[in-house]
């Protein structure tokens, strides 16, 4: 507990706590309005088929998207800046088990994500549906499936960012840490993309890209994993990969 | 008090601590000496649990760092004043200090007021300079008000009034009580302030006891200066003494300054000047790391080289 103290202590009076909070809200605000203004003016041309497809959940929360960069980056520095100042020596002085440090790290730095991914899928909603209200495709509040998805969309923004400290600790290094998850979030969907459409889907739902896509949708998807088993997967490579990190940080010195 | 035993740790094979056995009692300050690169800073982070040794334990208090519920109650460490977050304040940066040993938030305010940084509690430490670093490095290693003191090289960087106040800081913290050791390489400034010496030089033990008796390992000197220079030095040097000669005078070694003034009597030499040379610390140092000390730089002779080619060129 003491650690956890420790670790949130750290956190509190930092700006960039806040400011990354700040920044995954206004990420995920700004590209779902963007994201829905722009179905909005298209819905006009869209016939009755498609508008009965139109996943207007999944549409407005698009702006979750954006902000796990944010997060990714929050859970990553978290760790490896204290490894560039040093600061690290002297969090293991006043806390000699590594593992706690990084239990600890891992507790504040997720319920931080998950405060900011739960406000950023609410507020991206809210905005999503108030523009596609303009071209009558919202469908509100009391839409079926709403719930699962802004709690799939918080839910991946906190697993992103438990990925983020572990990455973290297993590279050591903000820029390595950080151009990892930019390639897998970012750069992997782009390759994909462009393979064979057999291997696109076989692949695909194995991305963390497309695993989010899906726990923010609002109508499922047969190349894809559901959104829960595809959270499972993802929290599959974030357990892996927090596994390899806790055994770097104690095995090996600062 | 500090104990270790038998530590050892290599670096990719290459030996950083050999076999090292000490034990650092309270109520002094400790001295731990040796030339850079001679296994200071590893001793003192195996200690601190922050490197693991490859054999051999150290133990504060009888319990090794990483079985410490609370370490920082127990032992304060000073090991690289960089190694702060630059961003936060003196105070929020010894607030977590606090938070993560359960020491009331208070201690904070009381450990900045000890280091007098108490006017620049809320400044980014990054605008600190190296000597309110260090500063803020001894504060962090009081927050627990611990009854042992680790500090590696805490001069490093600091002003003479800076190095006053921690040297006589250092002295009162042993008074109270406390267990201190302070690593340095420079020699003049343990001679000041430590009354015990560890000695290292290739991360093995050279030596483990007081200043004082350090010093009287080497050879202590005795100046003679008297009119029967050559009369003197013969009668000396048939007595077994070694003798320099130098201009009016002789530096005798190797026989005691009593036996020196009765040969003086007896080939009945009037004497200016009798005096024991006491060795340096530095001295002491030199002589007994000689041979420990990692990277050595032949002494040019300046003044031959330069006398050569004026030659060269005068011919």
């Amino acid at each position: 507990m003491s650690s956890l103290a420790m670790e949130w202590t750290k956190l509190r009076p930092l700006h960039k706590t806040s400011r990354t909070v700040a920044t995954a809200i206004g990420l995920a605000v700004t590209v779902s309005a963007v994201v829905a203004a722009a179905m909005a003016a298209h819905g006009a041309h869209m016939s009755s088929t498609e508008r009965s497809h139109f996943d207007s959940i999944g549409t407005s929360l698009q702006g979750v998207n954006a902000a796990v960069l944010a997060v990714a980056v929050f859970g990553v520095l978290c760790v490896t800046r204290e490894y560039a100042t040093g600061m690290i020596t002297t969090t293991f002085l006043a806390q000699p088990s590594r593992l706690r440090v990084l239990a600890a790290k891992l507790g504040t730095h997720s319920a931080v994500a998950c405060v900011a991914g739960a406000v950023a899928s609410v507020a991206a909603y809210a905005v999503g549906q108030a523009l596609l209200g303009t071209a009558g495709l919202s469908v509100g509040w009391g839409a079926h499936q709403l719930v699962g998805a802004l709690a799939g969309g918080a839910i991946y923004l906190v697993l992103i960012c438990v990925w983020g400290v572990g990455i973290g600790a297993l590279t050591r290094s903000s820029s390595t840490g950080i151009t990892w998850l930019a390639s897998l979030l970012v750069v992997a969907p782009v390759i994909v993309q462009i393979l064979p459409p057999g291997v696109v889907h076989a692949v695909g739902r194995w991305l963390p890209s497309q695993i989010g896509m899906r726990a923010i949708a609002g109508r499922p998807d047969p190349h894809s994993f559901g959104p829960w088993t595809g959270l499972a997967v993802l929290g599959g490579y974030v357990l892996l990969t927090v596994a390899a990190g806790a055994w770097r940080m104690v095995r090996t010195d600062p | 008090m500090i104990e270790v035993r038998g530590l050892t740790k290599r670096f990719r094979g290459r030996v950083a601590v050999e076999d090292l056995t000490l034990s650092v009692q309270p109520g002094t300050v400790t001295g731990f000496l040796g030339p850079n690169g001679s296994g200071k800073t590893t001793t003192a982070r195996m200690i601190l649990g922050l490197t693991q040794p490859d054999s051999g334990t150290a133990t504060i208090g009888g319990r090794c760092y990483r079985d410490l519920p609370h370490p920082l109650r127990e032992i304060g460490a000073l090991i690289n004043p960089g190694a702060v977050n630059p961003s936060r304040s003196a105070l929020e940066h010894l607030r977590w200090l606090a938070a993560a040993n359960r020491l009331p938030a208070a201690r904070a305010e009381t450990v900045l007021t000890k280091v007098g940084l108490e006017a620049v509690a809320d400044r980014r430490v990054g605008a600190f300079s190296l000597g309110m670093r260090q500063r803020l490095g001894i504060a962090a290693a009081l927050i627990g008000d611990p009854g042992v003191l680790l500090l590696d090289e805490p001069i490093n960087g600091l002003d003479p009034e800076g190095i006053r106040w921690i040297r006589i800081f250092m002295q009162s913290l042993a008074a109270e009580g406390r267990t201190v050791l302070v690593s340095s390489h420079l020699m003049s400034e343990m001679a000041l302030t430590a009354s015990e010496l560890i000695v290292i030089g290739r991360g093995r033990l050279v030596a483990a006891e007081s200043v004082a008796s350090f010093t009287a390992r080497v050879d202590s000197s005795v100046r003679v200066r008297t009119p029967q220079l050559d009369a003197l030095a013969a009668a000396l040097t048939s007595g077994g003494a070694t003798v320099w000669r130098e201009d009016d005078r002789l530096d005798v070694v190797g026989m005691p300054i009593e036996q020196i003034g009765a040969v003086a009597a007896q080939v009945g030499a009037v004497l200016y000047e009798l005096s024991p040379q006491q060795a340096s610390l530095e001295e002491a140092f030199m002589h007994l790391t000689s041979a420990e000390c990692e990277y050595v730089v032949e002494p040019t002779p300046v003044a031959d080289t330069v006398a050569a080619e004026l030659a060269e060129l005068a011919a």
